[in-house]
């Protein structure tokens, strides 16, 4: 399958989990003649179609790809490879999100550089260390200090 | 121009120096490579939170400026733009580094930029002014026209692919959909959560798809090669003046109209630009080898843009490219809704915004010359920990909107949704337009129908929603032919090449 089926594919079970979700929307009544519902099953019925057009599109592109074998595939086939990183990208994110409520601010926030950093392959020296205790202190001093935005302080610091 | 207001704007509030701030950051994120200028503008857009509407909307513009010239710098050190639109300026900007003339190519970048900017500025200032005396005339109606214009753009916006433009622009909509319901105030798609009851804000949406994407697409990529050397700008000489005005002239007028065509933005600017610079030069044969026309026509047109590009925005609310898009989020942040009411009702904000821009183009002169050990500096660092910070500027900035942790994981959603649709192959601005006019357009259509007592006549009743509802058919059925015309000549094109194997 290629993107385009496999996106259309997606794009159809959120729509499908939407005109759900849509159907739990109370009546009230204050409602108007259109209703809280009104829009919500316009933008569903659309995005179906749509959906269904992506896919057709992306199984005849498909059709067309095997039939004619000389035809090079254009897609650079990295793409997939890179989701993985995108994903651990997000699960260092949720962590910093676990961890902020109970470590506190200067250190989730030092402990998310030397992370990201480490992730994005910087050599394991001294430099990470320094780095994100520089960042955490930086961080700490704009954001607490200087905006007083207060950021959690956690229970252990 | 309120003289007065300026006068006020400039000695009690802090407009001045945020626009000097706003242009130094967009110069250090557009010096950047991967950063583009919307994101360098989405970065800062949490910390525009508690300030003044008129202050925060100054500073965001600025670093639209800021952030034009600096992509300019990487484009001609490196050969890697920083922004988009600086594409262009890499092939001849890199060629005269080569020749030992880097220094030069930078004077040029920043003049052309300053020229740019100002005939932009110039140009917003002509063509919106006269719009405000639309403002007193919008009724409920009126505001649907506007909803359903904005989102025909659409169309142009989806860069060949219009099926996925309008999916994306639904899915936008659709994420407009969460919270209480305009009319009755009913919880839809709350599932329970206090954080949605209010909505979902736009800025959250922007800050994911576009910022945090870009971390993600650029997660595990190569390290760039380095600058070791000291380079000092020299702005143009008189005789060189007059050698790039033709071309500066070019691409003021490029600018100009990329800059009001909803899709447009800088890089189609600048690259049109290039080509027509060279092609009424006196001396084509040496673009691409080291011409300074071949800097100054895009650096002018996409310094342009970055003015032009805000006549659509604060004319009818409609963001034509990424960076509007997050100036958009800035306005909503405030809760200020550009288009003819902006005008009327905030008339101080649109004034400030023309003198702050100004503030930010004069300064361009004299900070991109200062800057410049800072951006290379800056170009130099290691990817790993310049990833690692810009996550933790985006973590922290987040949590400034609403002391939410829910809001963190919403936009580490958001970013892997941007992810997800770069690779397939899905514009970001029909989603973005979708989630700022889906609110307007289904609260609009409402309240025009409960005035109606139900009756769809009332849309033919209002002159300016025909108007723009015919402005928007026209639009839509443009955007189709040109599509349709796009996609029979690349077959034409393809057809000779079959017959010839």
């Amino acid at each position: 399958m290629n993107k385009d089926t496999i996106s259309g594919i997606v794009l159809l079970v959120f729509d499908a989990a939407y005109f759900w979700s849509a159907q739990q929307i109370p009546h009230s009544v204050l409602d108007d003649a259109f209703g809280a519902r009104g829009l919500p099953n316009i933008l569903s019925v659309i995005l179906g179609f749509l959906a269904l057009v992506i896919i057709a599109r992306g199984l005849m592109a498909a059709r067309i790809q095997r039939a004619d074998a000389a035809v090079d595939d254009d897609e650079p086939v990295d793409h997939e490879s890179t989701l993985p990183r995108a994903i651990g990208f997000v699960l260092i994110g949720v962590g910093y999100i676990v961890l902020l409520p109970i470590l506190g601010y200067p250190v989730a926030i030092t402990l998310m550089i030397a992370t990201i950093a480490l992730y994005e392959g910087a050599a394991r020296d001294w430099r990470i260390p320094v780095a994100a205790v520089f960042g955490g202190v930086l961080f700490w001093l704009i954001f607490d200090v200087l905006l007083g935005v207060g950021q959690p302080s956690g229970m252990i610091f | 121009m309120d003289f007065a207001t300026i006068w006020t704007l400039s000695t009690t509030t802090w407009l001045i120096p945020a626009a000097l701030i706003g242009l130094v950051w967009g110069i250090l994120g557009g010096a950047l490579p991967g950063i583009s200028a919307s994101i360098t503008m989405a970065l800062l857009l949490p910390f525009t939170y508690t300030m003044e509407p008129v202050v925060a909307i100054v500073m965001l513009a600025s670093v639209y400026i800021g952030a034009e010239y600096g992509g300019s710098i990487p484009a001609i050190l490196i050969r890697t733009p920083g922004t988009n639109s600086a594409a262009a300026t890499v092939i001849d900007g890199y060629e005269m580094r080569r020749q030992g003339k880097a220094g030069e190519a930078l004077g040029i970048s920043l003049w052309s930029g300053f020229l740019g900017s100002l005939f932009g500025l110039l140009m917003l200032v002509t063509m919106t002014e006269p719009l405000s005396w639309l403002a007193l005339s919008f009724r409920p109606t009126s505001y649907f026209g506007l909803g359903i214009l904005g989102l025909s753009v659409i169309a142009s916006m989806s860069s060949g692919s219009l099926v996925k433009g309008l999916a994306a622009a639904i899915v936008g909509m659709m994420i407009a959909t969460v919270g209480a319901d305009p009319i009755a105030g009913i919880n839809r798609f709350t599932f329970g959560v206090p954080e949605l009851l209010g909505g979902i804000e736009p800025v959250l949406v922007m800050i994911g798809v576009f910022a945090l994407s870009e971390l993600m697409i650029q997660s595990g990529a190569p390290e760039l090669n380095g600058l070791k050397e000291k380079i000092r700008i020299r702005l143009p000489s008189f005789d060189m003046m007059k050698r790039l005005k033709r071309s500066q002239a070019i691409g003021g007028i490029m600018g100009l109209f990329e800059g009001l065509t909803p899709g447009g933005g800088g890089s189609i600017a600048a690259f049109l630009s290039y080509n027509e610079a060279r092609r009424w030069s006196k001396t084509p044969e040496k673009f691409g080898k080291g011409s300074p026309e071949g800097v100054a026509a895009p650096e002018t047109a996409n310094n342009t843009v970055a003015s032009t590009t805000l006549i659509p925005l604060l004319s009818f609310g409609i963001p034509s490219s990424n960076s509007t898009a997050v100036l958009l989020g800035g306005f909503l942040i405030h809760g200020l809704l550009p288009g003819p009411r902006l005008f009327e009702q905030n008339a101080e904000v649109v004034t400030g915004l023309y003198f702050g821009s100004f503030i930010a183009i004069v300064g361009q002169l004299l900070f991109g010359i200062i800057l410049l050990p800072a951006c290379v500096w800056l170009v130099n660092r290691p990817r790993p920990y310049l990833a690692a910070y810009i996550l933790a500027l985006i973590m922290s900035g987040i949590y400034t909107l609403d002391h939410s942790l829910f809001h963190i994981g919403f936009v580490l959603g958001m970013g892997l949704l941007g992810y997800l649709m770069r690779r397939a192959g899905y514009p970001f601005l029909p989603l973005i337009l979708g989630v700022v006019l889906g609110h307007m357009v289904e609260s609009s259509y409402r309240r025009s129908l409960v005035l109606s007592a139900g009756d769809h006549r009332i849309f033919l009743q209002d002159p300016i929603a025909v108007g723009l509802l015919l402005a928007s058919l026209a639009f839509i059925l443009y955007s189709l032919w040109s599509e349709f015309a796009d996609s029979a000549k690349s077959k034409r094109k393809a057809a000779p090449k079959e017959t010839s194997i």
